[in-house]
């Protein structure tokens, strides 16, 4: 039904109704989407109904995503209480990389380029999405870990490292421009650092227990967000 | 005015996309035509604060793009339909237009009346319940000019908005850019010139980066009485109108 065929009145009906208002009206209480408890609380964090929305579409806050990272790290709290070495720590900071990675971005976000005209700005969008998917990753992960029984070292020594990685996956994504891209460099910067700790120290948890390693990964993370600062950076005004 | 442009620039590495555009645009509905590769799209892109120019100063609705809280402001009053409009497959069309809605600020309880009168607008009452995978192409290209009319914007810049969309739906869309032109300034780039013909009270045409005509659409028709190029009368004045300018061009650099 279109608009033309709705501006007309019943005969006999009051002359000043206008059955497109509300044939319009009715259509908006019908096809109104009622947010879920998760949207509704994260736009009153956030203050912004577009901002929250943004949030809940995350691809890598999606529900498959969530359980397939639930599993990942099922698994490995299972393989760390059965084979002694700390498979937690080493997947999580690997898990949180690619989740960070495919948060947004124009390689993933089919509508990149309408976004960039919104008032709510694809920068803030990536923004919270990044620390959001951050967030639940680390509260995973902890869980994960504690359920290991892992030593305290442990479950809270991939935390930095964590940071780092998920860092660089950001940053690698938004340059490139590709979530792929982002996710094959947290997960090659990460094995590179595990496999490369294993061997200079003997030990496979080297890699999250080493003090000596946490301002490197600070380094790193502070490094790899400013790049994906300027690569995401709102482009510059008229030139006067 | 709305749109206040002077001598814009745009360069892609060695490519000159806009070379010196002066623009200005009140309400009504400006077309921009021109052949590939003419502008047109670099254009719009910077009009829609997607891109910076290169140099040049641009004012849209009295406001600096490149001044933070003002470029908030004008893409609060924006509607943008890009060319090549990518969608989210597994949300229905009024999930999509309330998405775009919510991103532009529009004040949440407005929303839904928003959506459920821009999907209307563009005849998709009937399929605001589908998910966005299950259209055709010219349903999207729809479900596209549905989000960018959503805000009731301002400043409505399309880019090749009747691709797709069969004769039928060109004739409704036409009707609904004279309507929205009443109050907002729309600017649309096509190749159609009959599109320019039916709905447009102002044409610009481009050509290698520049505005080389402007007018109303029987200027542009004037321009080719005395030519057989083309098949109907806009047509001819395009030809004239791309041919007097390169001309000029050549004439210039000899």
């Amino acid at each position: 039904m279109t608009s033309e065929d709705m501006n007309w009145t019943e005969p006999g009906s009051p002359s000043d109704v206008d059955l497109y208002r509300v044939w319009t009206g009715v259509a908006a209480e019908v096809w109104r989407r009622r947010p879920g408890p998760a949207e509704r609380l994260a736009a009153r964090l956030l203050r912004s109904p577009g901002l929250a929305r943004a949030l809940v579409t995350t691809p890598s806050l999606l529900l498959g995503w969530v359980i397939a990272t639930v599993v990942v790290l099922a698994a490995g709290a299972a393989a760390t209480r059965s084979t002694g070495t700390p498979w937690v720590a080493l997947f999580a900071p690997a898990v949180a990389g690619a989740g960070i990675a495919y948060a947004y971005g124009p390689g993933i976000d089919p509508t990149w380029e309408l976004s960039q005209t919104m008032a709510v700005s694809d920068r803030m969008v990536l923004l919270v999405r990044a620390l959001a998917v951050f967030g639940l990753n680390a509260a995973a992960g902890l869980a994960a870990t504690a359920a290991s029984g892992a030593a305290a070292a442990v479950t809270f020594g991939w935390l930095v490292p964590m940071t780092a990685v998920c860092a660089l996956a950001l940053a690698a994504a938004t340059v490139s421009r590709s979530a792929n891209v982002g996710v094959a460099a947290g997960m090659s910067g990460w094995a590179i650092t595990v496999l490369s700790s294993r061997v200079a120290s003997g030990q496979f948890t080297a890699a999250v227990t080493r003090a000596a390693l946490v301002i490197p990964y600070l380094i790193v993370a502070a490094g790899c967000a400013a790049i994906a600062a300027y690569a995401t950076r709102i482009p510059r005004g008229t030139p006067r | 005015m709305n749109v206040e442009i002077a001598n814009l620039t745009r360069r892609f590495g060695r490519n000159q996309a806009v070379a010196g555009v002066d623009l200005e645009a009140g309400p009504g509905v400006l077309g921009l035509l021109g052949p590939n590769g003419a502008g047109k799209t670099s254009l719009l892109r910077i009009m829609a604060t997607v891109i910076p120019p290169s140099s040049g100063t641009m004012r849209l609705l009295g406001r600096d793009p490149g001044v933070h809280e003002p470029r908030r402001e004008i893409r609060r009053r924006l509607g943008y339909l890009p060319q090549a409009l990518g969608y989210y497959p597994g949300f229905t069309v009024v999930e999509f237009v309330e998405y775009f809605a919510l991103l532009k600020d529009m004040p949440s309880a407005r929303v839904p009346a928003a959506v459920a009168e821009a999907v209307e607008r563009v005849d998709l009452g009937a399929k605001a319940k589908a998910k966005l995978r299950t259209l055709s192409g010219g349903m999207l290209r729809r479900v596209g000019i549905a989000q960018a009319i959503v805000n009731n914007p301002e400043l409505l810049l399309l880019d090749e908005p009747t691709a797709g969309l069969d004769p039928e739906q060109r004739v409704q869309f036409r009707a609904l850019l004279r309507d929205l032109g009443q109050h907002a300034t729309v600017v649309v780039s096509t190749h159609l010139v009959e599109d320019v013909g039916a709905a447009c009270t102002e044409v610009a045409l481009m050509d290698a980066g520049r505005v080389v005509f402007r007018g109303t659409p029987a200027d542009l028709a004037a321009l080719g009485t005395d030519r057989d190029t083309g098949d109907a009368p806009l047509e001819r004045g395009y030809t004239a109108a791309l041919a007097r300018a390169r001309a000029g061009s050549a004439g210039s650099r000899s």
